[in-house]
């Protein structure tokens, strides 16, 4: 889902809330949420079915991308998940992500049970834990993963949401079914289940019952509005299983195209189409994706595995209306695509063979890796990402640009990494430097950067020059730093601004 | 070039310009004060009250800037009060802000018993100066019983001045500055940077005081541009750039000062020294940038040279030489202070190491491919079937507010930041800036801001090329229409439908389908 990423992102991000609890915000939730709930009057779950929906504690380090020597900022929060196998608990990505400890409570019971992750998807956010000693889990009820509620339909969401220890259970029914914005990574949109069931942080990673089955996984909130909660629906939560039948998650794959509505009349004509006809114009082949060569710009996709594309871009599945990706969505890496196009005024079918494609984790949010970093005489490196555009201020036009066009541009064949000089820590070898910091480094000693480790290499060379020239992008006056004060300059600045590791070039 | 940003004068003026609508009591309260104030006196009935009265002519402007979004409209009309100083020749003198986008200026006398309607002879939006003169009607009894100033020499530091102001009622009021420093500041167009006056002098609300006149000895020694009433600095533009200005008018034809045509950074960093091999006894300016066809290029300048000495000046690291009257004073009024174009300046260079001499002549630099000032010039546009083309300019981006720069769409913030890199076969960037529903442009509605390469096969260099390339359609009657980027790259458009849609959005009241 790349490919949409970066013209619908802001609107949606900072509207989305995720609802793992952490201790800072739980006080103030907690008491709003004194108000009496609707509880369910009359639990359909026996007692012991409770027992299979656990309480996780987790102690998190969250990595510092301002200062990326910093050993990051130590913190925690409870979330929930849920027994779906022998010693398989299913939860949320965000609820585990960076985290050191993870602790899982049965219902009712004080007893705390280490555990660990299995396997971790950040793109749809989930996870699958496993506790070090499942004998006191021996016995409890499995939940099953159910289909897709109808709109309206009642469901019952549990979990350990703020406002007291114990479990929770508030009811609602479905309100929406949609293609939406998973704001965990921010950069994936999958379907996403609304419900107007009162959810809260905490609620993070439980179970959306219905008829004892599980509808959903609980995972996000809208701040703006209310009664809104947003579940994962189940053919995210099979593919996610699915996927790691391997014993790896291989992510979400993408058709890596831009498709432009066939709504226009001069549009039509030019392609020979009439009103009714189906497809959609690829407007856009992401260089190296998987239908580079495949498809081409000006085609027009009319069917996808026999799925007949409308003007807009849908085609119907189970009788709604859906985005075309839905059936990408549901595939996984390796797996092959008919594609139905016309192409030059001729009807063709091609093969596309999905495949993950990473530079496209330039837009993801990344979890669980330290971040790469690499400094000199005072000078902090770091490569663009989605992490590093939130934790600085970013507003240099070319580094924008080279971010929003990272892909389409096809810049990432050329440069694995965008490198920024983040910060200039002072030292009288950097004084007079300005206008430099948030901008991205093109060239040292006339050799253009391709990534971190190159820039690294390029400052750290065997025998140094007289001058290390280093070229920022837009700025014509370079940064010059003495061949032989570098390296004095590297220790003064890392001694004095406490940078025990000066470097740190793989997550 | 850019030296320091001035405070905005509009933000700054505010107070002043807000006494227009003080009430009479509290400018009694004031007045009744006014004794014990020691800089603000008003000025007995007598014969420096009457001189001052006699000159100074109140300028009432209806300022109306054109919408960047929908550009045939002009946005709703602004009032503007200011004072002027008579010259002679029936010429008032006062800032271009009172003048730039203005649909209608009128003159008043100090008693508000006659009024006169004017229009503009000469106009700096760089400099920020206007010259006034009467459009029509009675010339003669206007002017009948006023005084012209003459025109004052430049001051010191230490200097006192006077700044003249009219109360509501005509009486005077005379505030007491003395200048304190001297600097080059950007009073009014972005980015242009003039011999200013700071003095230090506490002024009242007056009417009319957008911008007043600074006079000294009885002559005008220059226009107040800011006043700072946290810090009580008056701004003044200073007698060199009005001289220079008013003798470039003087013919009838203004050319406007002169520049070089180049961006420079200092040279105060050792390191950057060191490896530009400058010797500790010189200082030096390092260029960035050479504007294409400008001056410094014509004379062979390039970037990477370091600027030494012009005209035979020191320039020191940080680009200040020593002027004999002022002291400390920033390079760039060496070349926009009072030199004209076609006049010589003398550039002495070091370029690797190696001393150089270059002669530029100087220059009114050509319009940039984004244009900067347009003031007074209505946006250029074109309408076609719903489709908004336009030309960019810099007033477009500055429309999306106080934070532009990051709210401006990207792409057409590059252009304006790096435009070397757009500039081939282009005059200036034509870009859709929106999308008009119509039956014509179903399914476009939310395309915007997409750079314009080519329109039916044509390249499209300015607006007036796409007139001319949407003329003729291609032979299955679709205008084909290509973007710089996409996607998508390219849309098509109905000929037929479009004009049919074109006459339809004249009759719902667009006064024009385009403007070249």
């Amino acid at each position: 889902m790349f490919k949409s990423l970066p013209r619908f992102l802001p609107i949606k991000l900072a509207s989305l809330l995720l609802l793992f609890m952490h201790p800072a915000i739980a006080e103030p939730l907690a008491i709003s949420s004194l108000a009496p709930l609707e509880t369910s009057a009359n639990a359909s779950l026996p007692e012991k079915t409770y027992s299979s929906i656990v309480r996780i504690e987790v102690a998190t380090q969250v990595p510092n991308y301002n200062e990326p020597w910093k050993a990051g900022r130590f913190s925690g929060g409870i979330g929930t998940g849920f027994l779906i196998g022998p010693n398989l608990f299913l939860t949320n990505a965000h609820v585990v992500s960076n985290a050191r400890r993870l602790l899982i409570t049965m219902h009712g019971e004080a007893r705390k049970h280490p555990a660990k992750i299995v396997h971790i998807a950040h793109d749809c956010d989930l996870a699958l834990l496993e506790v070090d000693d499942f004998t006191p889990f021996m016995g409890l009820h499995h939940f099953q993963i159910g289909g897709v509620p109808k709109l309206e339909s009642q469901v019952r969401v549990i979990g350990y949401p703020v406002g007291g220890n114990r479990i929770s259970v508030t009811r609602g029914v479905v309100s929406r079914i949609d293609f939406n914005t998973y704001s965990h990574s921010r950069s994936d949109q999958h379907l996403v289940v609304q419900i107007d069931a009162a959810i809260n942080p905490g609620n993070s990673g439980g179970p959306v019952l219905q008829d004892g089955k599980v509808v959903g996984v609980a995972f996000q909130g809208l701040r703006s509005a209310d009664n809104t909660g947003y579940m994962i629906p189940t053919p995210v939560v099979r593919r996610f299983l699915t996927d790691i039948e391997d014993g790896r998650y291989d992510k979400y794959v993408d058709l890596g195209i831009s498709d432009f509505p066939m709504f226009n009349p001069a549009m039509q004509k030019k392609f020979g189409l009439t009103p009714t006809s189906p497809g959609v114009l690829v407007a856009a082949v992401t260089p190296d994706g998987p239908c580079d060569g495949v498809l081409q710009k000006d085609d027009i996709l009319t069917a996808i595995n026999n799925n007949a594309v409308d003007a807009a871009g849908n085609i119907l599945i189970d009788g709604e209306k859906v985005n075309m990706n839905e059936i990408v969505e549901r595939k996984f890496s390796g797996d092959q695509v008919n594609l139905s196009i016309i192409r030059d005024g001729k009807s063709m079918d091609v093969m596309c063979t999905l495949k993950p494609f990473p530079p496209s984790q330039m837009y993801a949010v990344q979890y669980d890796v330290k971040p790469r970093y690499t400094t000199f005489a005072g000078l902090v490196l770091q490569p663009l990402d989605r992490n590093l555009y939130s934790a600085h201020n970013l507003t240099n036009t070319r580094v924008r640009r080279l971010f929003t066009h990272y892909l389409d541009e096809g810049i990432f064949k050329e440069r694995k990494d965008i490198v920024i000089l983040t910060r200039v820590l002072s030292d009288p070898v950097n004084t007079h430097l300005s206008g430099h910091v948030g901008t991205a480094i093109e060239s040292i000693n006339g050799e253009n950067v391709s990534s971190l480790e190159h820039a690294h290499q390029l400052l750290h060379p065997e025998k140094s020059p007289d001058f290390f020239v280093i070229k920022c992008e837009g700025v014509e006056r370079p940064i010059v730093i003495p061949g032989d004060k570098a390296e004095a300059a590297s220790q003064r600045t890392q001694s004095s601004y406490g940078i025990t590791t000066p470097a740190n070039l793989s997550n | 070039m850019k030296l320091k940003d001035s405070f905005s004068p509009f933000l700054i003026a505010l107070p002043l310009a807000l006494s227009s609508c003080c009430d009479k009591q509290s400018c009694q309260a004031e007045k009744g004060s006014g004794g014990a104030s020691q800089e603000t006196t008003l000025v007995a009935d007598g014969s420096d009250a009457l001189t001052i009265r006699q000159s100074l002519v109140r300028i009432n402007s209806t300022i109306q800037v054109w919408s960047a979004s929908q550009p045939w409209d002009k946005s709703a009309p602004k009032k503007r009060r200011a004072l002027g100083a008579l010259l002679s020749g029936n010429r008032v003198i006062t800032t271009a802000e009172m003048a730039a986008d203005a649909t209608y200026i009128e003159l008043e006398n100090a008693d508000n018993t006659r009024i006169i309607p004017a229009r503009v002879t000469a106009i700096d939006y760089e400099a920020n100066l206007a010259l006034l003169e009467p459009d029509n009607g009675d010339i003669d009894s206007f002017f009948e019983d006023l005084v012209p100033l003459s025109l004052g020499s430049s001051a010191k530091i230490g200097d006192r001045v006077d700044v003249w102001q009219l109360e509501d009622n005509g009486m005077p009021i005379v505030t007491d500055a003395v200048i304190q420093s001297v600097d080059i500041v950007s009073s009014f167009a972005n980015g242009h940077f003039f011999l200013t006056y700071e003095a230090k002098g506490s002024m009242q609300s007056a009417s009319n005081s957008f911008t007043v006149p600074v006079v000294r000895n009885g002559e005008l020694l220059g226009l107040l541009s800011s006043y700072d009433a946290k810090d009580q600095i008056i701004d003044i533009i200073a007698p060199e750039i009005i001289h220079a200005f008013i003798s470039d008018s003087a013919d009838g034809e203004y050319i406007g000062f002169p520049s070089l045509g180049i961006a420079i950074t200092s040279t105060v960093d050792p390191n950057f020294r060191d490896w530009l091999k400058l010797s500790d006894d010189v200082g030096g300016l390092y260029v960035t940038k050479i504007r294409k066809g400008s001056a410094a290029q014509k004379a062979g300048l390039e970037k990477g040279d370091v600027i030494i000495e012009i005209n035979t000046k020191a320039i020191g690291r940080r680009g200040y030489y020593s002027d004999e009257q002022y002291g400390r004073l920033y390079w760039s009024h060496l070349i926009r202070g009072s030199l004209k174009q076609g006049d010589k300046v003398e550039l002495t260079i070091l370029r690797a190491g190696e001393q150089k001499t270059l002669t530029a002549t100087l220059d009114r630099p050509e319009e940039p491919l984004v244009a900067r000032d347009t003031y007074d010039q209505p946006p250029l546009y074109l309408i076609k079937g719903g489709l908004i083309f336009q030309e960019l300019t810099a007033y477009y981006l500055k429309a999306f507010g106080k934070d532009w720069q990051s709210k401006a769409p990207l792409n057409l913030l590059d252009i304006m930041m790096t435009p070397e890199d757009y500039e081939e076969g282009r005059n200036k960037i034509v870009f859709l800036s929106a999308v008009i529903p119509t039956p014509a442009t179903t399914g476009y509605e939310r395309l915007r801001n997409f750079i314009i390469n080519k329109v039916n096969g044509q390249t499209i260099a300015d607006i007036s090329s796409l007139i001319k390339a949407f003329e003729q359609a291609g032979p299955d009657g679709l205008h084909t229409i290509e973007f710089a980027e996409g996607p998508p790259r390219t849309i098509y458009l109905d000929a037929k439908i479009a004009d049919v849609v074109d006459t339809e959005l004249l009759k719902r009241g667009i006064p024009a389908l385009s403007r070249e």
